[in-house]
């Protein structure tokens, strides 16, 4: 009893101790983080506008801000638009990074300077990949127009129409960060045992087979957690609409981020601009975890 | 000794004048006494050529006077917000400040910007050749309160107008339109050109289609800065879009909803557009020296529509907020800054063309250095500044223009775009920009 007692004293002790010196870390980070996101939510709650210094401590109307973005028909169609956004470019880099990381999981000399050079798009700035393609999707200086109307194929700028400016986002946002899905899902195919993969070579399982019951129930975890990130930074997609399309044409790229942007830093609604970016916060998290929790209502096969 | 430059120059010197700068004049000192030693004076403009040309000036307005200058030039957006805050909490951290265009009529009107006049007219504090009558009256006439007192002292004009690239195929065509149905004539005459696209336009609508609004009869606002309501759903608004959307969708380059003012600017340098409207300081870079079509560009004032002509003018001033507690010295500042000698100074050094002294726009060098290709831009400039001294600019200075703005480009967007037909753009642009005023707490 007494030695029961002297342990519980030590661990107390020593919890204390470890609270004691986590303390400064966790300071700088309540100052860095969960202050800034609580005045967020405090600003959310009042019609904060720079122009009027008074409105920064009017809460007469709590969810003001709230109540306006739900019937704010631009604010629904910028979650509409941020949807087909979102979804389109998770799934593209998806695709495209488990296709070449397929590809690209062979032991090889060449294979592997190729894998380095995959990964050019995501290590360059977001800025620098928006004036890339901002050249390419200007007809007038493309090298691609000027390409494909030589061979006899001429297109219309894509970034200038309705229905094809976000396509056009969404193929530069893709471009841009396949290489990290790729990257994800080949770290995961190396952790892939080699005994299953034997034993249904020997069964004379073929490709398909392989890859559906073999390699993709080792991966699914991987790339339910690939799907969270990509679909988190969708949401925050900016450089691209910025320089791109300016939200345009007519609001055709407007998602919800920029959305925010502008009615904050050009209308100076910053009180409304601070509850749309509460509810995005929200809305990633509300998805982030359905999205794990498709990942893991099937659980990974167990072997 | 200052040297005399040729118009090529100015022209270039002009470009980077795609903001402004001015240039002080030598202040006399008076008897070697400093009259302003030991102050220090807080000075703010935001980012453009012109201030950054005047910070190399003001080492001599230091030494002349004797006081500290602490200069200041964030950019456009971060200024304003800083300066809004300043001016509507009454501080006294600024002694000098720009009073930007768009946000004038909110400064302005509410009083946090001193009146200039009593320092103008008081001959102990401004003699009388300083010339405070000097500045066109199109521009100050925008920085003047409801009493008519100058609140800001102009040191940019910027006009709209016309331009071509191909002067002599223009003259083939009838020469330079005078009249929008002129315009649309000369362009559906001219048909597809190889590598030339017959019109251009940078794609800020909120500013290059309000020249075609109003000269269709059509306005923002039904009477700012009074009654603040849109009328963007007007017949004359609807056919003024319908005729701007037509003209950048039938003659503009393909993706022209996405050319930004240089991408403009260079379009034209290299000869491939053949008609611009445009601000006067990127029109006049086609007369540059590293522009293509130097010697065959061609300018005119922009055309009159069916109620009219009406070309945008734009411009910023030197200004005393109400809370500065050293009102004389601050216009000792701007006394200097703006004088007569300092205008023709930053016109002579540093090629900056968009004065708004008429002494120096009237001068024989300005008027040599503004004759392109035979084309006196002098002379538009000085009559689209007279134009717009009827007061239509006055929807520019209204605080919640931006949101409006924003509106409006979206809805030409949306008829070049062909997403909405003229008629359905402009009522969409009318019912939000409604709902953005109603955010802003305008009453309507």
């Amino acid at each position: 009893m007494a030695a029961g007692s002297l342990s519980t004293g030590w661990e107390a002790h020593r919890g204390r101790a470890f609270a004691l010196g986590l303390a400064p870390a966790l300071v700088v980070l309540a100052v860095t983080t969960l202050v800034p996101a609580i005045y967020l939510i405090v600003t959310s709650l009042t019609p904060l506008n720079p122009v009027n210094p008074g409105t920064a401590f009017d809460f007469s109307r709590p969810w003001g801000n709230y109540v306006s973005a739900l019937t704010d028909a631009r604010f629904l169609h910028s979650l509409w638009v941020q949807a087909q956004l979102s979804v389109v470019t998770v799934m593209m880099q998806l695709l495209v990074g488990l296709g070449l990381a397929l590809l690209l999981d062979l032991p090889s000399r060449l294979i592997g300077a190729l894998r380095t050079g995959f990964l050019l798009p995501m290590v360059l700035p977001p800025i620098v990949v928006a004036v890339i393609w901002k050249v390419l999707f200007t007809p007038d200086v493309s090298p691609l127009h000027h390409t494909l109307a030589a061979i006899g194929l001429p297109v219309h700028s894509l970034i200038t129409s309705g229905g094809t400016a976000l396509w056009a986002i969404a193929f530069a946002d893709s471009w841009e960060w396949f290489p990290f899905t790729m990257l994800m899902l080949l770290a995961a195919l190396q952790m892939v045992p080699r005994e299953p993969i034997e034993a249904a070579t020997i069964d004379g399982a073929g490709s398909l087979q392989m890859f559906w019951y073999v390699r993709l129930p080792y991966i699914r975890q991987a790339l339910v957690v690939t799907a969270i990130f990509r679909l988190i930074d969708s949401i925050k997609a900016f450089p691209l609409i910025y320089i791109l399309t300016d939200g345009g044409p007519a609001r055709a790229t407007e998602v919800t981020n920029y959305f925010a942007f502008v009615q904050t830093f050009n209308f100076s609604y910053w009180g409304y601009g601070s509850a749309i970016a509460t509810l995005m916060v929200a809305g990633a998290l509300i998805l982030s975890l359905v999205v794990s929790r498709l990942g893991t209502d099937h659980g990974v096969v167990e072997h | 000794m200052i040297r005399r430059i040729g118009r090529r120059e100015l022209i270039g010197g002009g470009a980077a004048a795609a903001s402004l700068l001015v240039l002080p004049g030598k202040a006399p000192a008076q008897g070697g006494a400093k009259p302003l030693a030991g102050v220090n004076l807080n000075v703010s403009c935001w980012s453009a050529a012109y201030p950054k040309y005047l910070a190399d000036y003001i080492p001599e307005f230091e030494k002349q006077t004797g006081a500290k200058v602490t200069y200041d030039t964030p950019s456009f957006p971060v200024y304003n917000q800083r300066m809004d805050v300043e001016l509507s909490t009454g501080g006294s951290t600024y002694d000098v400040i720009n009073v930007t265009f768009i946000y004038s009529g909110r400064w302005i009107g509410a009083g946090w910007v001193t009146p200039l006049d009593d320092f103008i007219k008081n001959p102990k504090k401004t003699p009388a050749d300083w010339g405070g009558d000097d500045f066109l009256e199109g521009v100050a006439g925008q920085l003047r309160d409801k009493q008519g007192r100058l609140c800001g002292i102009p040191w940019i004009a910027d006009i709209f107008m016309a331009g071509t690239t191909h002067n002599e195929i223009v003259q083939k065509l009838g020469g330079m339109p005078d009249t929008l149905d002129g315009l649309e004539a000369m362009l559906k005459k001219a048909g597809k050109m190889p590598e030339m696209a017959g019109f251009i336009a940078e794609n800020h609508y909120g500013w290059t289609f309000i020249s075609f609004l109003m000269s269709y009869g059509g306005m923002v606002f039904r009477n700012p800065p009074d009654d603040l309501t849109p009328v963007l759903d007007t017949p004359e608004a609807i056919a003024a879009a319908d005729y701007y959307g037509n003209l950048l969708r039938t003659y503009g380059p393909d993706g022209v909803l996405s050319y930004v003012y240089d991408q403009v600017v260079q379009m034209l340098k290299q000869g491939k557009a053949l008609y611009s409207t445009n601000n006067q300081m990127f029109l006049v870079q086609m007369a540059g020296k590293d522009s293509k079509v130097a010697e065959t560009c061609g300018f005119s004032m922009f055309p009159a529509g069916p109620k009219g002509r009406r070309p945008q003018v734009a411009t910023h001033g030197w200004g005393i907020p109400a809370g500065s507690k050293q009102k004389d010295a601050a216009w000792e500042f701007i006394k200097w800054a703006m004088s007569k000698q300092m205008t023709e100074r930053m016109f002579k050094e540093k090629n900056y063309s968009s004065v708004a002294r008429r002494s120096v726009i009237e001068g024989p060098d300005f008027k040599k250095a503004l004759t392109l290709n035979g084309f006196d831009v002098g002379k538009m400039y000085v009559d689209t500044i007279e134009l717009a001294g009827k007061g239509y600019m006055k929807y520019r200075t209204v605080p919640v223009y931006p949101q409006v703005d924003r509106e409006i480009d979206a809805a030409i967007q949306a008829i070049v775009s062909q997403q909405k037909s003229a008629k359905e753009a402009m009522q969409t642009a009318q019912a939000n920009s409604l709902e953005q005023l109603k955010r802003a707490g305008v009453k309507l």
